[in-house]
């Protein structure tokens, strides 16, 4: 009963024309964000990370958190109807989605995508509703061991799952804590690692990383890859009506999806991604027509559309009551919180509820608008996806770089943007994902406060540290995930070697 | 060969941080000082770095990559430390303007008059949007 007080009074404060606005541009920013491919979400919101300091906190987070889930929303739009995913977890409704499309269902793909992402999204946001406060509360228990679990076993589930290589992801999520003791060291006030440059004191900003990382590296990557534009079928309104087939079949999945979504969302890693290919899985396996998936299935577009909806729910998660983000666009989105003062974790729900539910009611409320909202403007976002790329490009790098220099007002941080961009263009091509580099450098001070006030506390003995309840059990987990990966990585080696 | 050149980098980065790491107090395990998490950061990262090289040099796994124009990589390179340069000494303006025209041009963009109005526009724009509605200060 208190829960749905407190989200009434959450609504009453998402409805304050600024914040709506807030929310409308967001999600308008988000589903802009997804359509168009060579824009991602993590990008999107570190662009415009330092253009929100002359706004207030709440419309500010609520407009990010607009960007965050409006995005997966546009992310199928380009997935049906070029076989392009505007962002990666779309991937999987490119198997479907562009097969309906080629069958002129294009419409019927399109509005079973947005519907099943509103009620998937839905789920995933009672879900935050009902479980954020609770483990917010018993979180004001925890001390440094089990924050030092939580981070250490958060970077270990992340290098299992990103997708990629998981030996690359650790190596790159072991170079993010790294970059994490760059600057003044806040136990001690000892500078570390900075070679005497003043500038480094503050260590490296998470905002630099990701524009450098995934904004210009991703200008680089696409004008080295100047492509010919696909063809782009025109979507007319009449063509947005499921038929009644349709509708049944993908009913089930929508709700299926939504919960398998939710319960990967709760995982370190990128979950909507994941969610998606894990729904897509099942989907088939459930399915009465297995062969028809990858050939146009509507189940196929709707059990991964909704799962990757509700998945974004669920990451919000970890972020809101516990402070630490589980996946890239959470790690960007808690440095969102940080530059307006605030720190998410346990003490969000208790020194400002006016935010966190604020926040939480205006997901709801972009939930809805972005049902309202996608589907009668899809004709615009087939006329954006006609934008060339050799002119979005150019100007994504001013917008970057100048929101680069507005930080700091400082050209030092346009050369890291330059190099981080170099680096992440090139670390991409030979298949190191640059997310698990800058979860490490938001868990490296985490993780660093964990360990040295554990130990302290337990007077140096490693055993203490790890019999704590919580702590232990979450450090078996982790274990456990380590135990699995060697037991894998050696049945692949021995597999490879025979097959050599 | 460009996977070989990064897991190096990473070696020897990691190599390089263990060696400033052992400068800093490494303290006890009671004790923990500001020398402890970097060590231990280092050397995972320059296990993980020996593992993928040994691993690397053991299966070479071939996978289809997309084509890279590398000169046009090299100038859109050049262009950027160009910008940085170029910025405080004739300002945003002109530098923005100078940069977009640079990368329409190297995005194959046609003809000269149309990249030309397309950059004074934008960069017009971007101004009045940072300088005046954002308050950002401009170089």
């Amino acid at each position: 009963m208190d829960i749905l007080n407190m989200l009434l009074q959450g609504f009453a404060i998402s409805l304050i024309p600024t914040n709506l606005l807030a929310c409308i541009i967001g999600i308008l920013i988000g589903t802009l964000v997804g359509v168009l491919p060579g824009v991602d979400t993590v990008s999107a919101i570190a662009l415009l990370l330092p253009f929100s300091y002359g706004m207030a906190s709440t419309p500010a987070l609520i407009m990010f958190a607009g960007i965050y889930y409006g995005s997966k929303y546009g992310g199928s739009t380009t997935s049906i109807l070029i076989n392009v995913p505007g962002e990666p977890a779309s991937v999987v409704t490119c198997l479907d989605g562009y097969p309906m499309g080629q069958k002129g269902r294009a419409g019927a793909a399109l509005t079973v995508s947005a519907i099943g992402s509103f009620i998937a999204g839905t789920i995933g946001l009672i879900g935050l509703t009902l479980l954020a406060p609770p483990l917010a509360q018993a979180a004001l228990a925890f001390g440094p061991p089990e924050y030092f679990s939580f981070a250490l076993v958060g970077l270990i589930f992340l290098s299992k799952l990103t997708g990629t290589s998981a030996l690359k992801s650790a190596l790159m999520a072991s170079i993010g804590v790294m970059l994490s003791t760059i600057g003044l060291d806040s136990l001690s006030g000892i500078s570390r690692f900075t070679f005497g440059m003043d500038e480094l004191d503050r260590g490296f900003n998470l905002s630099i990383l990701a524009m450098g990382f995934f904004g210009i590296g991703e200008v680089i990557t696409t004008m080295t890859n100047v492509k010919s534009k696909p063809k782009i079928p025109s979507v007319k309104l009449q063509d947005l009506y499921p038929t009644k087939e349709e509708w049944q079949r993908s009913t089930v999945p929508m709700f299926r999806g939504g919960i398998v979504g939710f319960l990967v969302g709760l995982l370190p890693g990128p979950a909507s991604t994941l969610s998606s290919f894990i729904s897509y899985r099942l989907e088939k396996r459930c399915s009465n027509n297995p062969d028809e998936f990858g050939h146009g299935a509507i189940e196929g577009v709707a059990g991964p559309e909704a799962a990757n909806n509700s998945a974004i729910s669920a990451t919000m998660i970890p972020l809101l009551s516990l402070g630490l983000p589980f996946c890239g666009a959470t790690a960007i989105f808690l440095s969102a919180f940080m530059i307006h003062g605030i720190t998410p974790g346990p003490s969000l729900i208790v020194q400002h509820p006016e935010l966190f539910w604020g926040l939480i009611a205006s997901m709801y409320v972009g939930n809805v608008l972005l049902l309202i909202i996608n589907l009668p403007l899809i004709g615009i976002f087939v006329q954006m996806l006609k934008t060339p790329l050799n002119i979005l490009m150019p100007l994504v790098a001013v917008v970057t770089l100048t929101g680069a220099y507005y930080i700091n007002n400082s050209i030092f941080d346009l050369m890291w943007v330059i190099l981080f961009g170099f680096l992440g263009f090139l670390l991409q091509r030979v298949g190191f994902e640059p997310s698990p580099l800058l979860i490490g450098l938001v868990l490296g001070p985490e993780l660093e406060w964990g360990l040295t006030q554990g130990l302290i506390i337990s007077n140096g003995s490693i055993w203490s540290l790890i019999t704590r309840p919580l702590a232990g059990t979450i450090l078996a987990l982790g274990a456990i995930v380590v135990l699995y990966n060697i037991i894998c990585f050696t049945i692949n080696n021995s597999k490879k070697e025979t097959n050599y | 060969m460009l996977e070989k050149m990064i897991i190096f980098l990473c070696l020897f980065g990691s190599m390089a941080y263990l060696y400033l790491a052992h400068g800093l107090t490494f303290g006890t395990l009671g004790s923990p000082k500001s020398g402890f998490l970097p060590t231990l950061a280092g050397t995972i990262t320059l296990v993980f770095s020996l593992i993928l090289l040994c691993r690397q040099s053991h299966f070479r796994e071939k996978k289809a990559q997309l084509p890279v124009d590398w000169t046009k990589f090299l100038f859109i390179i050049i262009g950027l430390l160009f910008y940085i340069i170029i910025l405080n000494s004739i300002g945003y303006f002109f530098a923005t303007f100078i940069l977009l025209f640079y990368f329409f041009k190297l995005g194959d963009t046609v003809g000269w008059v149309f990249p030309l109005v397309i950059s004074l526009c934008s960069c017009a724009v971007f101004y009045l949007l940072f300088s005046y509605y954002l308050k950002v200060t401009l170089p």
